[in-house]
């Protein structure tokens, strides 16, 4: 009897799982600026260790929270932004390739994509124009 | 005298120095193509559309033309095309009917677009299912006015916007009518501009959706059940007169959105029927004056981010909670508004009740922090603990409060601005 509830209590905690939450565009509302996020080649999502969840339409809101220090920069279990070329779908954001051009429209004009491959990050730049930017000159860009 | 003779002589033949000529576009005539007739005109002409369907795909206008439509010949993008694209000073588009235009990832694709020009005259036109409708960038001193915009999209992503402004000033929207677009109106970074008497409706996301644009007025609009209200953010300077925000429900959804605003004005406007009425945060030295804040779910929610902001003339009726706030701290002034809730008295006559009001709602501290908590809201329990709190403020900020609250109703007719 004990072995049953020790083993439903750890499948209980188990099922707790720290993870990331796909963005509902046209739904979900971003947490810096309360907008609701419609464009799917932009977005971005932070995850706490603890599970909560905080989605942003652009890479400058995401920045604007990161950098607000209200949560420890240790304090993530995901930091997580959309790929320009594959709507609504998330890659690491301190691995990402980031462009920064004016032909960029984002949602709060930070005129930021982000790609998880560095070839079609160099493709759209041709494309763009604009410069090449990785997640460290990008957090000291938005401080 | 010599010259004086030439300044005569000069406007005696100013006509037909400058002598436009009517280039006419039917069907069944000799130039029978928008496209034709565009080639033909010399710039500042004018070209008549007969009625009539005008497949075409992508039209250019390089040069100053004025082209009218006669009982509103259609355009057909055929799903595939922007209509028209304008990169010129001084054309005027009237009464043309623009439909179903392509759309695109990449690009805005619009029925009408406007480039990097001058003095343009959108009127009275009629756009149904584009995927943006009039599109403006870099322009200045132009007016869109009496125009319709229908669309029918399910999802936010399938469409663009209505009237969509980037980077212009000097721009006049009036009297238009948008419906079922994403945001109805766009206005980012646009300065020294009006948008006045347009109702937007049953768009997507925003009625109006207004960022960094500083010093702009709208008034006399109404924006009624979008998916998320109006927002308006990051900007200085706004006022906004007279207008109507209702029906504007669900989870993320505001009459007003308010962030990040400075020196603004919010008078004389009707919050009707709206989750929250205005939702303030980052508001700095604004004024709330004569506004009616009628059967919300909040009427005023306030951030402590806000400060110096001055709540004045308001009536607030039939408001679930007139005003909440997630902060102890106080840095505004709400003085000599209606409260409807008010239950204090008036012994010297003098039509502001003697006691103060405190418009903050114990329980609506609560449900700031534990949003499900809304589900005990007018239990016995709570309306017993937002009695005794009314009594002796232990959670609510001791500081908001209407030091002067009115006896009755203002009357609206009496005292327009």
């Amino acid at each position: 009897m004990r072995i049953v509830i020790a083993v439903s209590l750890i499948s209980l905690l188990l099922s707790c799982t720290v993870e990331p939450e796909p963005l509902e565009y046209g739904q979900d509302a971003c947490h810096t600026c309360r907008m609701t996020l419609v464009d799917k080649r932009f977005g971005a999502e932070l995850v706490t260790t603890k599970g909560k969840v905080y989605k942003f339409d652009d890479i400058n809101c995401m920045l604007a929270f990161f950098n607000s220090g209200e949560v420890d920069h240790r304090g993530y279990a995901y930091k997580l932004v959309v790929d320009f070329d594959k709507p609504a779908s998330f890659t690491e954001a301190t691995e990402a390739f980031y462009l920064k051009s004016a032909a960029l429209k984002t949602p709060m004009a930070s005129q930021i994509a982000a790609f998880s491959r560095k070839e079609d990050m160099e493709t759209r730049k041709k494309e763009l124009k604009g410069i090449y930017l990785v997640w460290g000159e990008l957090v000291t860009q938005f401080k | 005298m010599r010259s004086s003779i030439h300044i005569l002589l000069f406007f005696c033949l100013f006509p037909f120095l400058n002598q436009a000529k009517t280039v006419t576009v039917d069907p069944k005539g000799p130039v029978s193509t928008v496209r034709k007739a565009v080639d033909l005109a010399a710039p500042g002409d004018t070209i008549i559309v007969r009625p009539g369907t005008y497949r075409e795909g992508n039209l250019k206008i390089g040069k100053p033309l004025v082209i009218i439509g006669e009982n509103y010949p259609v355009l057909d993008g055929e799903k595939k095309y922007e209509i028209l694209t304008i990169q010129s000073h001084d054309v005027t588009i009237k009464g043309l009917r623009l439909i179903n235009t392509g759309s695109a990832s990449m690009e805005d694709v619009a029925a009408i677009k406007v480039i990097n020009s001058v003095n343009i005259a959108i009127t009275g036109n009629q756009i149904i299912n584009a995927f943006f409708g009039i599109h403006f960038s870099n322009s200045s001193r132009s007016s869109v006015r009496d125009n319709e915009l229908r669309a029918t999209a399910v999802a936010e992503d399938q469409i663009g916007n209505g009237i969509h402004m980037w980077k212009c000033h000097d721009i006049s929207i009036e009297h238009n009518r948008v419906e079922g677009h994403r945001d109805g109106i766009y206005f980012e970074f646009v300065t020294h501009s009006f948008i006045i008497g347009n109702t937007s409706e049953k768009n997507l996301r925003y009625g109006l959706h207004f960022m960094f644009s500083h010093n702009d007025e709208y008034r006399n609009n109404a924006f009624i059940d979008n998916g998320a209200g109006v927002a308006v953010m990051y900007t200085n300077g706004v006022k906004m007169y007279n207008n109507t925000f209702e029906r504007n429900w669900g989870g993320a959804a505001y009459g007003l959105l308010l962030k990040e605003i400075k020196d603004s004005e919010v008078i004389g406007n009707h919050f009707t029927r709206n989750t929250i009425g205005i939702h303030l945060e980052g508001v700095s030295r604004s004024t709330f004056d004569k506004n009616d804040f009628t059967a919300n779910g909040y009427a005023v929610r306030l951030q402590a981010s806000c400060d110096e902001n001055n709540f004045v003339r308001n009536n607030f009726s039939g408001n679930t909670f007139d005003f909440a706030t997630n902060g102890s701290m106080v840095l505004n002034t709400i003085d000599g508004n209606y409260w409807d809730r008010y239950q204090g008295y008036d012994l010297d006559h003098d039509g502001t009740g003697d006691v103060p009001y405190r418009p903050v709602n114990l329980y609506s501290m609560i449900v700031e922090r534990i949003p499900s908590a809304v589900l005990l809201w007018r239990s016995f329990l709570v309306m017993l603990m937002d009695r005794a709190e009314k009594v002796i403020p232990v959670v609510t900020p001791e500081n908001l409060k209407d030091n002067a609250p009115s006896m009755k109703a203002y009357d609206r007719v009496k005292e327009r601005i």
